[in-house]
């Protein structure tokens, strides 16, 4: 055993095998990617910068909840919420501002919006020469979300429609379940 | 007027020698870069010019209009002489390097492959070769600061270790050819690859020939052997305060050192100029292109093999280092001289 590791020193076979596996790579595929211009194929999901949706009616999709502000672990999003003038039931955002430079991307506004106004993009090249330029406000998410997201859903009937007062009148006028029977479960 | 059509042949073949030796070593950082990148399947310099051929340029222009700092504290004379002393010890090597054999006249002025062909060439390149450690070991002692001073003494040390290793390791060889002129031994070993010292027989000088190759990554302070310039221990080794054109000084001088190592073993150990099979010997266009042909093809397969042992190998510690020049290399290399020393004497005395 001895005289065999001898002659494995003598002939370096540690080193010619360590030489082979140099060489197979040397005609190896690189992995190199020549970056600007090769781009990886993102996979479906990836989140880049966020952005507001609208409705297929071009009408915001967002209601100024603040549960995105909420959900937020960086305090990246702050949304100033306000009633539409005449439509006191009927809430929208007022401002809604989103600070690019803080967010670390988790997606947790987009998994707690109600409404699915938000969605994320898969915009991860946004290097800019003054960092204001990357402090979003409304406009500019919603102009991020027409583009990125041309294929907008219908707008249900019951928001802010005249169905939508209808079922809410009657819902008042029934009034709330005060306690709960058992002839008369929870719709 | 003899002689002054000989010193202007001279002058023209010294100024195309430097020429082609600095574009070479440019280029081989070229190699290297693209051979190591390949190896670690990255792609290399890519961007200047035609997949990154036009790199060397770039950078060579980079360094020289950078700015040319001197540290405080440092010695100002010796600081910048080193580079200068390394850089042309490498170079003035290339004056006994026999590229070719043959001979072309132009306008009555005669060429050869090689400038000039003393007795002792082997000996005067062993002689440069060992001044170059001063360039190393006094840049690194002028520029005031621990990392280069450290470098410096490493490299001091490494290099008087291995050169033992690399002259003994030549010795065989000369002991056979009878001559230190590298012409003569080159010469010696014309008609196959059978017929070259590091296989031929009935002495093949195989284990010289390794012995020469470990000591010559050694002395040219390359991976494994790395040591004076460590990254990770010593910022950048005996150069590091150096900046611009002496940095490329350095820079050029380590090249060109690998350049004549692999000169020499190419000559010594493997056929100089000589085809590996006689049937290769062609003569169309001329044979002397055909040997410059073979000479630079074996120069490119120890250079070839230097990247790739960098690329395989990881950094001996220095007491490794050490234990292995002088308890495991000269012992190996002294015993190869007594046993092809004696068994010359044997056969020719008997045989």
């Amino acid at each position: 055993m001895a005289f065999k590791s001898f002659l494995k020193n003598v002939f370096f076979v540690e080193i010619l095998k360590g030489l082979a596996l140099t060489f197979r790579h040397l005609f190896a595929r690189s992995v190199t990617l020549q970056y600007p211009k090769e781009k990886r194929i993102l996979p479906a999901g990836s989140r880049g910068i966020m952005s507001l949706l609208r409705y297929a009616d071009g009408t915001e999709r967002c209601v100024g909840c603040s549960l995105c502000e909420i959900a937020c672990p960086s305090n990246v999003i702050k949304v100033i919420s306000a009633e539409e003038e005449g439509q006191p039931l009927k809430r929208y955002a007022k401002e809604y501002t989103f600070d690019v430079t803080r967010c670390v991307f988790c997606g947790f506004c987009v998994e707690a919006c109600p409404v699915d106004a938000l969605a994320m993009t898969p915009v991860y090249e946004y290097a800019v020469y003054d960092k204001r330029d990357l402090f979003f406000d409304k406009e500019k998410l919603l102009a991020m979300g027409d583009r990125y997201f041309p294929v907008q859903a219908k707008k249900p009937a019951y928001i802010g429609s005249c169905e939508s007062e209808l079922f809410l009148l009657t819902a008042k006028s029934k009034g709330y379940p005060t306690k709960a029977s058992e002839d008369q479960p929870l719709p | 007027m003899e002689l002054a059509m000989q010193t202007l042949s001279a002058v023209i073949m010294i100024g195309l020698v430097m020429a082609t030796v600095l574009l070479h070593v440019a280029y081989l950082t070229y190699f290297e870069r693209k051979i190591l990148g390949h190896m670690q399947d990255r792609l290399g310099p890519m961007e200047v010019g035609y997949h990154g051929l036009l790199q060397p340029i770039a950078d060579g222009l980079k360094l020289f209009f950078k700015e040319d700092i001197i540290p405080t504290g440092a010695n100002k004379i010796i600081f910048s002489l080193a580079p200068v002393l390394s850089l042309v010890t490498a170079l003035i090597a290339f004056a006994v390097i026999p590229f070719g054999t043959g001979e072309v006249s132009f306008f009555g002025l005669k060429f050869k492959p090689y400038i000039t062909d003393i007795n002792i060439g082997i000996l005067y390149i062993l002689a440069i070769s060992s001044i170059g450690a001063y360039g190393v070991l006094l840049g690194g002692w002028a520029s005031n600061s621990k990392y280069s001073l450290l470098g410096g003494l490493r490299s001091a040390a490494q290099m008087i270790s291995y050169e033992l290793a690399l002259g003994l390791s030549l010795v065989g060889v000369l002991l056979l050819a009878g001559s230190l002129s590298v012409l003569k031994i080159g010469e010696a070993q014309a008609g196959g690859f059978w017929n070259w010292y590091a296989f031929s027989l009935p002495f093949p000088q195989i284990v010289a020939f390794v012995i020469y190759i470990i000591a010559a990554v050694a002395e040219t302070n390359r991976l494994p052997f790395d040591l004076p310039e460590a990254e990770s221990e010593l910022v950048a080794g005996f150069f590091t305060e150096y900046s611009g054109m002496r940095f490329a000084f350095y820079f050029l001088a380590e090249y060109a050192n690998m350049i004549v190592v692999s000169c020499i073993g190419a000559v010594v150990f493997f056929g100089a100029w000589h085809a590996p099979f006689p049937f290769l010997e062609f003569s169309w266009p001329s044979v002397g292109i055909w040997h410059i042909f073979w000479f630079v093809g074996k120069v490119y397969f120890f250079l070839f093999f230097f990247i790739w042992i960098r690329g395989t190998l990881p950094r001996l510690r220095y007491d490794q280092l050490m234990k292995l020049g002088w308890k495991i290399m000269l012992p190996l290399a002294l015993a190869n001289i007594l046993i092809t020393a004696s068994l010359a004497y044997i056969v020719n005395a008997y045989m």
